[in-house]
């Protein structure tokens, strides 16, 4: 039985947007645009032509509901997923990060404290950091899972990729969210003030909002994507090798 | 007692949002996460540091050997099992303690006071102080140093150097090297000429 809480295809949109604002961060992934009119979540999949329980499973997580529930996903589901996945990664390397390494910049203007310096440093390793583990699965492990999918269509001439498994991308993949937390907590507790407080407090946000994104992401990743993909693996590792 | 973080692994629905609603209520309990699947769990406890997880019978029983792999991974928490089918004799003795599902609001908040108070007091007095010897090994390691090299320079052992390591992220909530370089130039442990 469904609670009046309960996310479900007939909820609106817009007033799911209303109480939960991350949800957008959602919607952009998934490359859908504001404004959403009165539309339900039904109509919305439809128009963009989104799997429904992916899409209901999602948005619970950017509301918060803790959980994933088992998910019976196909082939095709692995694609919209990584698709969302690397519209993601757009939006950190080209959008977000570069927004907080200018907030950074402006503020040891402000602060010229000599930690800030190592700040700017710090933060500008990280992003190195985080274009090679974005770079890894957009050059390797996305295009991976779609020649598994590709195999399970029943595709002839897919490109190989030799001597590679979903076990090697488990081992590499790495936590990107520690360094975030690391920054926040520099800022919140121990960082000299020098007239920031203004940039500062924008920077908490885009921490916090962009740390709340990653996690959802490696949930994604870990707990929907890799086991789908270890299925499809499982189905066809002769014929993808 | 100090702030509490709490992970529980319970599959069944009314259990685990009625465990969450009673913990939830106890004084000093930060936080109440819930793991529905043992994958669920295990990130978790990947990204985030607890002092207790509350594991139910049915993934006490399933993943006995998993969860006896954790727990040696993970010793300084604290290992609780959630009884209410009868746990064996043998699985019983590798936890900690044992929540019962009649047990009430008060007696869960005198078990866990118990549970966490005897698990360190010395850290408990000195929470967010680093010791001299802590001090010495972010120091160090703010300088660039390995593992290695500290324990040779305070003839300490490498594991020893792990534990003091632990203990300064978990008292200064800062995890990497980097991160706690710049937190070693602003309580002014090294300057930047060392850096």
């Amino acid at each position: 039985m469904n609670s009046k809480n309960d996310i479900h295809p007939d909820s609106k949109l817009a007033e799911i947007i209303i109480n939960h604002p991350y949800v957008i961060l959602m919607l952009e992934h998934f490359e859908i645009l504001l404004p959403v009119q009165d539309l339900t979540i039904k109509q919305i999949c439809e128009k963009y032509n989104i799997n429904e329980t992916i899409f209901i499973a999602f948005t619970n997580l950017y509301c918060n509901k803790k959980g994933i529930p088992a998910l019976k996903l196909t082939a095709d589901d692995a694609v919209s997923i990584t698709r969302f996945l690397a519209a993601s990664h757009r939006y950190y390397s080209e959008l977000i990060y570069p927004e907080i390494m200018q907030l950074i910049e402006d503020m040891s203007k402000q602060n010229n404290h000599r930690e800030m310096k190592l700040v700017s440093v710090f933060f500008a390793d990280y992003f190195k950091e985080v274009t090679t583990h974005l770079d890894y699965e957009n050059q390797i492990f996305h295009p991976y899972v779609n020649c598994l999918v590709a195999r399970d269509k029943g595709v002839e001439h897919v490109e190989n990729q030799v001597d590679y498994s979903v076990s090697q991308y488990q081992v590499r993949h790495d936590d990107i969210e520690m360094k975030l937390a690391d920054l926040k907590n520099l800022l919140i507790k121990y960082l000299p003030t020098y007239n920031d407080q203004l940039i500062r407090r924008k920077l908490l946000f885009l921490l916090s909002e962009l740390e709340f994104d990653l996690n959802i992401h490696s949930k994604i990743e870990e707990l929907i994507l890799i086991p789908l993909a270890i299925e499809l693996e499982n189905k066809n590792i002769v014929a993808c090798k | 007692m100090k702030r509490t973080h709490i992970l529980i692994l319970e599959d069944a629905p009314v259990i685990r949002e009625g465990l969450k609603f009673i913990m939830d209520s106890l004084r000093n309990v930060e936080e109440v996460a819930i793991a529905c699947t043992f994958d669920e769990f295990t990130h978790l406890l990947k990204r985030k540091s607890y002092q207790m997880v509350l594991i139910s019978p049915n993934y006490l029983h399933s993943h006995h050997n998993q969860i006896q792999q954790l727990r040696n991974l993970y010793s300084s928490m604290k290992w609780i099992g959630v009884q209410y089918t009868i746990i064996p004799e043998a699985l019983l003795s590798k936890l900690d303690g044992v929540v019962d599902v009649y047990d009430n609001q008060d007696t869960l908040a005198t078990k866990l006071s118990k549970w966490l108070d005897t698990q360190s007091d010395d850290a408990l007095q000195n929470k967010d102080i680093l010791s001299e010897r802590e001090t010495e090994v972010l120091r160090l390691l703010a300088m660039g140093k390995s593992n290695k090299e500290i324990a040779d320079e305070l003839n300490i052992s490498t594991n020893t150097v792990i534990t003091h390591r632990k203990n300064i992220s978990q008292k200064t909530s800062i995890k990497s090297v980097s991160g706690l370089t710049i937190y070693a130039v602003t309580q002014n442990l090294i300057s930047l000429d060392d850096y």
